[in-house]
């Protein structure tokens, strides 16, 4: 009854709306988080290019609140969900996402790419990437930490902010980070970090401006973060501390829904976004490292920010088993 | 009670309407559960009782201090008159409507490591006062700077309504300040502090971003965290739903305690009394009490204000955006208004027209519950319901946020309208008989009249509370369709914090504008239907 209701709306709908498409323009639906869609991020500048090259094809963003929002509204719709493609997972959640079942592999060859890690996953297809670091102030920092153990041994007074890992990406991205580079002596280094944490926020944003605002001496963020300053603000200031254990880092990444009646379509996306014409639009809008080397075409302030001398690496089955605990021993840490 | 005009059409819409309100939240939940039978979530790792524990202590102080803190104030406010007093009773208003991570950031800038005070503490005596804006007393001094200032602008409307007639006995009858507060003023106010006790205890157990931020970690939490946590990143919706209802099941205790209380007469219309001053000691304390509150409460905007209206408004009013969020905030804002109007008005005038206790308080906990549903619940819940109707969830959009808005504010708007309408019904009851008022006319005749200012202030509120808060639309893909608080966090989101705080300013400028032009605006219409 319920079905055959929806059917005759869908009709209606369809006769009000068939006009306006008499053309039939395919149109690809990308689920993404509203950073990327802002007309401020790279969602502008991607869709114009990729219209120009798909030979009469229409890009449409539907924007949720975060990245996980869009994986959780693909799960929540199934197989009836209307998104091709999704862009803005990220490494820690992609595990999570493949075992869905939901994404189609994406067939393309990534040999290509210059990423920290050679690229093997066959169902997403990264497009930037940074290594996730505390940033601070070469004003009121002179000499910044080179490794957890130097920031733990810091006076009390020298405060950092972090992010609630249930809620913010980075901080999901620094309990890994410990995890990866201190197995199970993280709770070991969350307690000794725990007297200079001034507290953990739910968003990047809050902890960020926390910083900003002088409140705290680092927060942790990106080690991209400094090239926003740098370029929209021509502020040298904000650097990122190189840790000796090595860094995590975030690669963003974008897949193809089974379920989308558009897979060549959507593929060809995929590699737009990975090529680059889409990877130059990245670095300025996105504040990300792209996953190609674009030469002369990147920003200089990208090219001589300091990147690690070590990358750490988890697998999605190692994130997939030990998130739950090692979320559970930083909360149970800083309590 | 045989006094009560007989209005068995005004109690229907009030049933009809708590029913719909009950029922949503039920069609909520269990639209979550439907959907869970699909996805099989972690086990809950979650100890309740602990934050059971620590949430209602932080919400049981935050109301206690603000209630007690709102009623200096209000006694404050009420009795002295200065140069842009309007303005400063404004800017109090306005701290509750204003997104409350803007308040925050403003706390910390007077009160933060790098603040104004300990700036001027350094230069002057060269040491610094620390940071005492972080802990469980960072969370109560933001909660009581939000709710304190609603608080004293809700009980200040009923101070301010106080007969003239009564005024005058007591004057001339020599009455002591404390005299004056005990037997004049406490009657006034009793009827508004079950209602606002109760939303502010609502709204410090399900605050979120200020208890996270200002909390200092995992130990100052609430349940709505863990609610997060168990919706997005564990998705584990069968979970969820438990510790909403675990929510919504505590904070209805309270709300039934709130409603379930007699109603209290209180004044109503706007008193005309000449001024009378209190002397000595009381008036030296008023003006310490507005001092400490002026420090406390208006140093903080007054910084957003700073912050924000310097160089950066340029760039963003130059923004073709900022002009159509403004356009979405201000259509949504006056919608959910007109909206949170109606139905405050149903329900209150239903619930004012009843004697019966069992009736008021079933009439009053469903607009009062919804406070407790987590956000995060909301957003999903309307998002499978939306699907399971059919509806583009883009299209629905709008419409959800309008809905969602305008019950949102209905708690407020009720602890607004509801005393006054209660007193008019009451002290007014008998009139109305007499004269075999219909309920129409009893209305446009008698109860319009004598509530302008509190329709304006009723609006003020429910408006400003709905410009723009869009997480009830979270999942719904709707990045065109942005208001300014949401360009707000869009900005602090992507390193724009200039940009940011010229939004926040401009925001705040706009509530405080709505909150000294609406209730004046309102009375004159009112007046000039009388």
């Amino acid at each position: 009854m319920v079905k055959s209701t929806r059917l005759a709306l869908a009709v209606l709908a369809g006769l009000v709306a068939a006009p306006a498409f008499a053309e039939e323009v395919p149109i690809l639906k990308i689920y993404t988080y509203d950073g990327f869609a802002a007309e401020w991020g790279p969602g502008p500048g991607i869709k114009a290019g990729f219209e120009a090259i798909c030979g009469g094809c229409v890009v449409e963003w539907i924007a949720a609140d975060s990245s996980i929002g869009t994986l959780r509204r693909v799960q929540l719709e199934g197989e009836t969900t209307e998104a091709d493609i999704i862009v803005g997972l990220d490494t820690a959640i992609a595990g999570e996402a493949r075992a869905t079942g939901l994404f189609a592999d994406h067939g393309l060859d990534l040999s290509g790419l210059k990423l920290p890690e050679p690229w093997t996953d066959a169902q997403f297809v990264p497009f930037d990437y940074a290594h996730f670091a505390f940033v601070y102030d070469t004003d009121t920092v002179a000499t910044p930490p080179k490794s957890f153990e130097e920031l733990i041994a810091l006076p009390d007074d020298f405060k950092i902010v972090v992010q609630d890992p249930r809620s913010a990406t980075p901080g999901l991205g620094l309990v890994l980070w410990i995890a990866g580079a201190y197995g199970d002596r993280a709770p070991e280094i969350w307690a000794g970090l725990k007297p200079h944490i001034l507290t953990v926020t739910r968003e990047w944003s809050e902890s960020y401006n926390l910083f900003l605002e002088g409140e705290a001496d680092m927060a942790l963020s990106y080690s991209t973060s400094p090239a926003y300053h740098i370029i929209a603000e021509g502020d040298d200031t904000i650097h990122a501390a190189m840790f000796d254990e090595g860094h995590l880092a975030q690669t963003e990444v974008a897949g193809i829904l089974k379920s989308s009646d558009k897979q060549e379509l959507a593929k060809q996306f995929l590699a737009y976004l990975a090529s680059v014409d889409g990877q130059k639009v990245i670095p300025s809008t996105n504040w990300m490292f792209p996953v190609i080397d674009l030469g002369a075409d990147i920003d200089p302030a990208f090219a001589t920010l300091p990147q690690p001398e070590k990358t750490l690496v988890l697998s999605d089955e190692e994130i997939a088993a030990n998130s739950q605990r090692w979320i559970d021993e930083m909360l149970a840490a800083v309590q | 009670m045989l006094t009560l005009p007989h209005r068995p059409l005004r109690i229907a819409a009030a049933i009809a309407l708590a029913a719909g309100i009950a029922i949503l939240i039920v069609l909520v939940l269990w639209a979550i559960l439907a959907a869970a039978t699909g996805s099989e979530g972690s086990a809950s790792r979650i100890d309740i009782p602990h934050l059971l524990r620590m949430t209602s202590i932080q919400a049981g102080l935050t109301t206690v201090l603000s209630i007690a803190v709102g009623m200096a104030l209000a006694w404050a406010l009420n009795r002295l008159r200065f140069p842009g007093r309007d303005l400063v009773v404004g800017l109090f208003a306005s701290a509750i409507v204003t997104p409350g991570m803007v308040v925050a950031f403003g706390l910390l800038s007077i009160w933060g490591r790098n603040g104004w005070i300990n700036q001027a503490s350094e230069a002057l005596f060269g040491f610094s006062i620390g940071n005492p804006a972080f802990g469980l007393s960072g969370i109560l001094f933001a909660h009581v700077v939000l709710d304190g200032a609603f608080a004293a602008r809700i009980m200040l409307a009923r101070l301010d309504a106080i007969p003239t007639p009564r005024l005058k006995t007591g004057q001339s009858l020599g009455l002591t300040p404390w005299q004056r507060f005990a037997i004049i003023d406490w009657p006034s106010l009793r009827g508004t502090v079950p209602g606002l006790a109760a939303i502010i205890f609502l709204l410090a157990f399900t605050s979120f971003p200020i208890v996270l931020m200002l909390g200092g970690g995992p130990a100052n939490q609430t349940l709505e965290v863990a609610i997060y946590a168990a919706v997005r990143q564990d998705f584990d919706l069968a979970g969820a739903v438990r510790l909403a209802a675990t929510q919504i099941a505590v904070c209805s205790l309270v709300i039934l305690a709130a409603s379930a209380l007699a109603p209290i007469p209180t004044s109503f219309g706007a008193s005309t009394a000449p001024r009378w001053r209190d002397r000595g000691l009381a008036r030296l304390l008023q003006m310490l009490v507005l001092m400490l509150c002026t420090i406390g409460f208006v140093l903080p905007l007054l910084s957003v204000l700073i912050d924000g209206l310097g160089a950066g408004i340029g760039r963003v009013v130059a923004q073709p955006a900022f002009w159509w969020a403004t356009t979405s905030s201000l259509v949504i804002g006056t919608a959910s208004a007109l909206l949170t109007l109606l139905l405050a008005l149903a329900l209150a005038l239903g619930r004012g027209a009843t004697g019966n206790g069992l009736l008021r308080t079933l009439l009053g906990m469903p607009a009062f519950a919804y406070l407790a549903v987590p956000a995060v619940v909301l957003s999903l819940g309307f998002f499978l319901l939306v699907r399971q109707l059919g509806f583009a969830p883009a299209t629905a959009a709008p419409f959800v946020v309008i809905l969602a808005n305008s019950l949102l504010a209905l708690p407020f708007a009720m602890a607004t309208l509801g005393p006054p309408l209660e007193a008019i019904a009451r002290s007014r009851g008998k009139l109305i008989r007499s004269l075999g008022l219909s309920g129409w006319r009893q209305f446009t005749l008698v109860e319009y009249p004598l509530l302008g200012r509190d329709i304006g202030v009723m609006l003020a509120l429910a408006f400003c509370f709905s410009l723009g808060d869009l997480g009830v639309i979270a999942l719904f893909g709707t990045q065109d369709f942005q208001t300014l608080p949401l360009m707000m966090f869009r900005a602090l989101g992507s390193y724009r914090g200039n940009d940011a705080a010229a939004i926040a300013a401009i925001l705040l400028v706009g509530t405080i504008v709505a909150f000294v032009g609406l209730p004046r605006l309102f009375e004159r219409i009112a007046d000039a239907a009388r």
